[in-house]
């Protein structure tokens, strides 16, 4: 009887202690992060840090704003062609498709997610970067180095938001209930009056969700971007400029030149602020469907 | 009898595999109120939606026929379905408010139209908004959520979102269902005096409230057109036994029993057994009452009377140890 007792405490214990070990992983990751980065915070002043694009590591001058331009023009961009196709494309399957479909496309849309992301690089460089090398800048007569750059990089990224996009996009119209069609449609609309004014409205928060989710996603996106997008560590001005988003600075860089004072404190501190962005980012968009949830219990 | 609104035609349905509907044919009587009643599940609701071809909207459906409104084909792939859909407003079973204000759920319809002057909206807004009594409930709040007013008052918005399309004829499914009895009251007396203007047609599975409302009356049974014709003759006098049977399993039990078998104190395959051959003995479409006071035989018998092709026209408790099963051969 008290084996049975003890081996009941010591299950219930263990279960707990690893449960609190995960949730405790990450905040010692931001512990570490802020007391590795904390050292060039008190050398260089913070809006010299956010806002200088001088980026001379051996001079001391470590000015963010290229990285964090380049992030920002990536991201937009693939956010920008993602989001018309993967709305557009999950409106098709769960307003239009009929069932056999929807269960043809879902797993290869799952199946696009589950492809490493340094797959999507090499066919960045072997098919979207020659591609605007070869066809896309002569046509638009604009220089590129060698198709490399944010084009490149937005593109790529836009195919890995995708699924994320489509599948809750799908999950949140999905919640829509169908007696709200039947009303509208029994009033006379039309299918697209009856999607744009009742379905996407109703839908709206979750689809912001669906975009947010895919926005942080694609913020925090490395290998792929990294390997198509150029690296070039100055502040973007046109999508067919290379650029040097944060991931991949932090993984071309971290490891080496490490003789160099404060340089990796300045990679750690990128770190930091691409776990933060990430995080907030994937807050609101959990906060936003956990509130979808509820209202439709 | 009046001028038909609806013609329906040899309507059937399938609904993966099950037939739904058995070729439907009745004529619904313009501006009169035409209830459709029978037991849940017996392809009321089905019907319906037929209709105004909501059915569309169930995956794994197939439907032929024909249902003539206006001598438009609805089920005519031809047929403009929005046009058709515009002429029939729908009050479903729980009240369902679109995700909007209370005055753009009324102006949603007219605006989709092609309605899209302020004052002409205002106006529509009001007059229907008065035409169900709702307006001098919520005039001071019209922009608020229509999320917010009460179950009983949201049934009333949609009835008024309804009729602001100005439709000819109005398809209730179950209205009141969900409603408490003060606000189904309130929506059966705006049918009523709607009816002066519009055909409406209502589903419910509650016997009185046919009674009360309706002029015309349609049975369905298991996906079957049991009886129609107008409401005194088919509650007053059914030609059809189960119509009877329904009509009276919900009040009194007045059947028209032609054998009574007592079976109290046996067990189950005898029961059974003897049901059978009292059945055997009788003419076709008599009438057999069976008393049981085994709990299982409450359920099997009437299972094993079914299989047989006979029909179980009612099962009820009489007192605390036995139960009456109606079957008719």
């Amino acid at each position: 009887m008290n084996i049975r007792r003890l081996k009941d405490n010591i299950s219930s214990r263990l279960m707990l202690a690893a449960t609190v070990f995960a949730c405790l992983l990450f905040f010692l990751m931001l512990i570490g992060l802020y007391s590795r980065a904390s050292p060039i915070l008190s050398a260089v002043p913070i809006t010299d840090l956010l806002f200088s694009s001088v980026w001379e590591p051996s001079d001391g001058k470590f000015g963010f704003l290229p990285f964090i331009m380049g992030t920002l023009w990536v991201t937009g961009l693939a956010t920008i062609i993602a989001v018309p196709i993967s709305l557009l494309s999950s409106i098709y399957l769960s307003e239009y498709a009929g069932e056999r479909l929807r269960n043809a496309v879902k797993p290869l849309i799952d199946l696009l997610a589950g492809i490493p992301s340094v797959v999507y690089g090499l066919w960045g460089v072997l098919a979207v970067v020659p591609f605007i090398k070869n066809y896309l800048a002569p046509v638009l007569g604009v220089e590129t180095i060698g198709g490399y750059g944010i084009l490149a990089g937005g593109i790529v990224l836009s195919i890995m938001v995708f699924p994320i996009i489509i599948s809750v996009t799908g999950e949140v119209l999905r919640s829509v209930s169908q007696d709200l069609r039947e009303v509208s449609l029994s009033l006379g609309s039309t299918k697209w009056q009856t999607i744009k004014h009742v379905v996407l409205r109703k839908a709206r928060p979750g689809i912001f969700a669906a975009i947010v989710l895919g926005f942080s996603r694609a913020f925090g996106e490395t290998m792929a971007v990294l390997m198509v997008v150029g690296n070039v560590p100055k502040v973007p001005s046109s999508v067919f400029d290379p650029a040097y988003p944060l991931p991949a600075l932090i993984a071309n860089t971290f490891g080496e030149m490490m003789s160099i004072p404060l340089y990796d404190s300045a990679i750690l501190l990128a770190a930091l602020m691409l776990l933060f962005v990430v995080l907030i980012f994937n807050i609101i968009a959990r906060m936003v469907l956990i509130k979808i949830e509820r209202s439709v219990i | 009898m009046s001028e038909t609104q609806i013609e329906i035609d040899n309507v059937n349905a399938y609904y993966i595999g099950n037939h739904a509907l058995k070729n439907i044919s009745v004529r619904i009587p313009k501006k009169q109120i035409t209830a459709i009643i029978g037991p849940s599940g017996c392809g009321k609701s089905t019907l319906l939606k037929c209709m105004n071809r909501l059915i569309d909207l169930t995956d794994g459906i197939t439907y032929s026929g024909k249902i003539l409104i206006d001598n438009e084909d609805v089920f005519d792939r031809k047929t403009d379905i929005v046009n058709i859909r515009k002429k029939m407003g729908l009050l479903a079973q729980k009240p369902i408010p679109l995700p909007m204000s209370i005055y753009d759920n009324i102006a949603y319809g007219p605006k989709i139209h092609g309605l899209s002057k302020k004052p002409d909206l205002d106006a529509i807004v009001e007059k229907y908004l008065k035409l169900v009594g709702l307006w001098e409930e919520v005039k001071d709040r019209l922009n608020s959520p229509a999320s917010q007013l009460s179950i009983g008052q949201q049934q009333r918005l949609c009835l008024a979102r309804g009729l602001a399309v100005e439709p000819e004829i109005i398809l209730c499914d179950e209205p009141t269902s969900a409603l408490d009895p003060v606000s189904s009251q309130h929506i059966e007396q705006q049918l009523l005096k709607l009816k002066k203007d519009y055909t409406i047609v209502i589903v419910t599975h509650n016997i009185h409230q046919a009674m009360r409302l309706a002029d015309y009356v349609v049975h369905l049974y298991l996906g079957e057109l049991v009886e129609h014709g107008p409401a005194n003759e088919v509650f007053e006098n059914p030609k059809e036994e189960r119509t009877r049977a329904y009509i009276n399993g919900t009040f009194f039990a007045d059947f028209k029993v032609d054998s009574e078998l007592n079976l109290k104190g046996n067990a189950c395959p005898f029961n059974f057994v003897y049901a059978k051959q009292a059945l055997h003995t009788m003419e076709e479409g008599k009438i057999l009452k069976v008393i049981v006071d085994d709990p299982l035989a409450v359920t099997e018998v009437p299972r094993g009377m079914e299989a047989d092709g006979h029909k179980i026209l009612n099962v009820k408790q009489i007192n605390k140890t036995d139960w009456q099963i109606v079957i008719q051969k």
